[in-house]
């Protein structure tokens, strides 16, 4: 207990406690109020993180949960090589982030990566994905969707193996086509589960950082630098501003909350209609 | 080959079993999931591919999909040079330590949590559960700060006292341990057990299945760490893998085909044992919905 008290309580309070101050060394604090907050307000680099990860996360989200949920769907109605597909549907979770950025790395340099090959030789050009800014954030958003797809599915195709099967007889007996039964039936019964899904990729979207520290080390021109990457410069790259860190990472803190406090509100109030 | 595939497969929800010629949805499902599943292996196995081949394989253009001469000296020289086997032996050692010290301690306290009655147990219990909601990359500046100020940074402690607080093991194992009857405790402790035999030969044996998914849990994080260990490990012979391959990737003085050997034996580890273990990890993420 008194490593949980160490590791996690103690700092997150501290944390918020930091970030009214200025520190360079981690000894000596200096009050300063709100400018930390004030600063990165005033930060137009700060702006375009923000901007940067709304982006992300808004796509990531949506894009993770809806082909999620279809795979899970898909896969679950599966009877050949059901344990093969979902194994490798898998497997990119199981892969260290770092390794993942190098692997995308090298399918989407612009001139040797097998990619922009095929796309030559159907005649569409070679796109330099890492080196626009754009294409930059849809490679981002790409492979963040290609890492944490199993996982989400995982999880769903556990909630549909939970739906009773006889329910879905019953309707196919009565009549009812496959896409009512989906839409009807299956989606409903798996909203506790979709939500949670919803709230894990939030938190992990924004989260996000170890892929893209090798995949695109922040950039084209800093398009794909997030807020993670944002806290970890500027508290731990010169000049080190611990206290400027800490209030970015005490936003960050409130955003998830706040998206995470949302979700279940939206949740309950559709259930109660 | 597709259509031997297919004439293999059964019915949907419905019906009886039995053979019988695949529908049309059923043809299209597994086309589907059979290009699904190239887009998400492709790349792997090009990579996979990538590590073989020598310098000038891996900037001709158009890219050959097969090495030229399959280059094993990638992976003879990334063991030869930039102490490889030294980042190895660290997340080696750090995943291993790490993973017990994990263990231990999760254990004890979700054996307190399960089955003591103290004073704000439940207060405590909370607790443990919304630490779980704090990512790790909101708190890294205090953590940082207190494993600094106890003199750990750039020590293999630093790397692993921190990961082995947990809560998300404490919650599988305390979840598990509830499900132990109070009257086998109870009778142990009749028959003169003292509290720790008690937990090291009943309690302990019976979660072995929660102990298990926390372990292969622990593994897989502590092998995968990359923001953590990039902070503590300062000096280049504590570097773990990830951290290596990072910094080495940003070097123009490694030589790309020996970072991708190096990329691909550090997944080796990780791939074997989910080979090997899929079921109970596809299982423990889907009970707990953690990763």
């Amino acid at each position: 207990m008194a490593i949980f008290l160490t590791f996690i309580i103690w700092p997150a309070l501290r944390g918020i406690y930091i970030s009214f101050f200025d520190s360079t060394d981690g000894r000596t604090f200096t009050f300063v109020g709100t400018a930390n907050y004030k600063a990165i307000i005033g930060d137009p680099t700060a702006i375009e993180v923000a901007k940067a990860t709304a982006t992300y996360v808004v796509f990531y989200v949506l894009i993770a949960t809806t082909l999620a949920m279809f795979f899970a769907i898909v896969v679950n109605e599966q009877k050949f090589a059901k344990g093969f597909f979902r194994a490798v549907l898998f497997l990119p979770v199981m892969l260290s982030p770092v390794v993942v950025g190098l692997i995308w790395n090298d399918v989407l340099d612009r001139k040797v990566g097998p990619l922009n090959a095929l796309l030559e030789a159907v005649g569409g050009g070679s796109p330099g994905w890492l080196i626009e800014p754009k294409l930059g954030m849809i490679a981002v958003i790409f492979v963040g969707v290609w890492v944490h797809l199993g996982f989400y599915s995982i999880i769903l195709l556990a909630g549909l193996q939970g739906i009773d099967r006889s329910l879905l007889e019953a309707a196919s007996m009565d009549g009812a086509t496959r896409g009512q039964i989906i839409r009807l039936i299956i989606l409903p019964l798996l909203k506790p589960t979709t939500l949670v899904i919803i709230i894990l990729a939030t938190i992990h979207g924004f989260q996000s950082f170890d892929f893209i520290y090798t995949l695109t080390g922040g950039g084209p021109f800093g398009a794909t630098t997030l807020i993670v990457q944002y806290i970890y410069d500027h508290a731990f790259q010169v000049p080190i501003q611990y206290g400027l860190g800490s209030a970015a990472g005490v936003i960050l803190f409130m955003v998830i909350f706040a998206f995470t406090a949302l979700n279940f509100l939206l949740g309950r109030k559709r259930d109660a209609i | 080959m597709r259509s031997l595939k297919l004439s293999s497969s059964k019915q949907k929800w419905t019906s009886a079993s039995g053979k019988r010629p695949p529908t049309r949805a059923e043809i299209l499902r597994t086309t589907f999931l059979t290009v699904m599943m190239l887009i998400i292996l492709a790349p792997v196995v090009w990579f996979v591919l990538s590590s073989f081949k020598d310098i000038t394989d891996l900037s001709s253009r158009p890219p050959k999909i097969l090495p030229t001469h399959w280059a094993f000296e990638n992976y003879t020289e990334a063991f030869k040079m930039y102490n490889y086997k030294q980042y190895f032996m660290n997340s080696v050692f750090i995943t291993s330590v790490a993973t017990v010290l994990t263990l231990v301690i999760n254990s004890m306290a979700a054996y307190a949590f399960s089955k003591y009655n103290f004073r704000g147990r439940d207060g405590l219990f909370v607790m443990t559960l919304a630490m779980i909601m704090i990512p790790l990359q909101v708190i890294l500046i205090p953590i940082y700060l207190v494993v600094s100020s106890l003199g750990l940074v750039n020590t293999y402690w630093g790397m692993i006292i921190p990961a082995a607080a947990t809560p998300t093991g404490v919650f599988i194992l305390r979840q598990y341990m509830l499900t132990i009857p109070d009257e086998l405790i109870e009778s142990a402790r009749i028959d003169g057990a003292g509290e720790f035999r008690i937990f090291a030969r009943i309690v302990l044996p019976l979660a072995r299945p929660a102990l298990a998914v926390v372990a292969i849990f622990s593994i897989l994080w502590r092998w995968n760490d990359f923001i953590w260990p990039l902070l503590i490990a300062q000096d280049e012979k504590l570097y773990t893998l990830p951290v290596a391959l990072a910094l080495l990737n940003g070097q123009l003085v490694v030589p790309y085909n020996i970072v991708l050997a190096m990329s691909v034996m550090s997944i080796i580890p990780v791939l074997f044992m989910f080979v090997f273990m899929q079921r109970q990890i596809i299982q423990g993420i889907a009970q707990t919905g953690l990763k």
